[in-house]
Formats: structure tokens, sequence, C-alpha cells
């Protein structure tokens, strides 16, 4: 059983965020290979998105995405309030072109930056 | 303890019925694992409905412990 107090919250920000990503880390700083990718690809589009760091609290919010969106596992992009997947169905949508019909934006001409291993070494740093 | 893959592979053909299942061993630890799935049953439903699918067929061993990580690619049979 989810905690109600922090559902309301996750739900309350997958409403008012059109482009959400929940993710261990942060753009910045990602701190999974499977995030890294993620954001690699929304990168490359042309939108705004929110970002959630899920590893302050990954249990509790596991819970809540369990009820939500039957899906435990981060990164999770939402999109207009829908859970469009991680980071296999992200890549494969921005392959495809369906992400950028998701996201109403123009599919980009560039392909995304060179996947980087999702190694056990720290995320890079870029100050 | 490695998951034995063809187990896995029955699993998800067991619950798809008339799909086409390859998994394999993305890291050779035996726990990171991809399964490549075509089903008639993915017919009209998004991908992450259709990912719900296979992750729900193999769901025991992931609460046992034996599976960390399923990536998951899903087609429509060709």
């Amino acid at each position: 059983m989810a905690d109600v107090e922090l559902k309301q919250k996750v739900e309350e920000l997958i409403a008012g965020n059109p482009v959400l990503l929940f993710m261990k880390g942060t753009p910045e700083t990602p701190r999974c290979g499977f995030s890294m990718r993620v954001v690699q690809v929304l990168d490359t589009m042309d939108v705004e998105y929110g970002a959630v760091d899920v590893l302050p609290a990954l249990q509790p919010l596991r819970e809540v995405t369990a009820e939500i969106s039957d899906w435990q596992t981060f990164p999770q992009l939402y999109v207009n309030g829908e859970l469009l997947g991680g980071a296999d169905i992200v890549e494969e949508m921005f392959d495809s072109g369906e992400l950028a019909e998701a996201l109403g934006v123009e599919q980009p001409e560039a392909a995304p930056a060179p996947e980087v291993a999702p190694a056990q070494s720290p995320p890079l740093q870029i100050e | 303890m490695a998951a034995d893959l063809a187990e896995i592979e029955r699993m998800i053909a067991d619950a798809l019925p008339g799909a086409s299942v390859s998994v394999t061993d993305e890291t050779g630890t035996g726990d990171h694992l991809r399964a490549t799935v075509a089903a008639p049953q993915f017919e009209g439903l998004a991908r992450i409905a259709q990912h719900r699918l296979v992750k729900a067929a193999v769901k025991e061993r992931f609460d046992d412990g034996t599976i960390h990580a399923l990536s998951v690619r899903t087609e429509l049979p060709g």
C-alpha cells in the first residue's frame, strides 16, 4: 500500500507537467545508464520536461507508481498524464518517430548522442 | 542464482499463446536479460501495455530475485 500523501504529490506532478521524467539522478548528473539514455533522447527533442530524482525515496516511489501505472522500475517518462515507458520504449519510439508524435514536436534530424555504456563508474561531472 | 533462459522463454510463451520469444543474457551474469517477443496479443496495444504483458509473465522470477533487469523489445508477428 503506497503512501497516500506521496501518491497525491506524484499525481499532481504528473498532471502539472506535460512531459515529466522520473529518473535516478538529475538530467545534469544521471545516476543510472537507463536514466541517462532517456535524458539523451529528450535532449535531442525540442521539448521542455520536468525531472524528478527518485533516489531519495526509491522504494516509496516504486509503490506509488506501481499503483498509478502498474510500473515499478525507473526511469519512467509521462507524457500528457500517461506513462509512455522506460528507456527501452522511449528509444524504440524515438527510432520510429512515435516519440516526436507523442510529444507534438518535429523529429530531430540528428541522431541522439552516442550511447554511453551504463557502466558502474560514477556519472561524468561537468562543471 | 542465474536465470534459466529456457524457463523464462517458456513463461512468456505460455502467457502469450502464439508468440515467438527469444531471451538472451545481456551481461553474462544471468540476471540481466533481454527478451524479444512477437505476439498476436500486442495488436492495438500501446508499447507500455505490450511490455506490461511480458513483464507480468515473468513476475515470479523478479519477485524471487532471479532476474534483476529485463529489457524488452516487442513487435507484432510478421
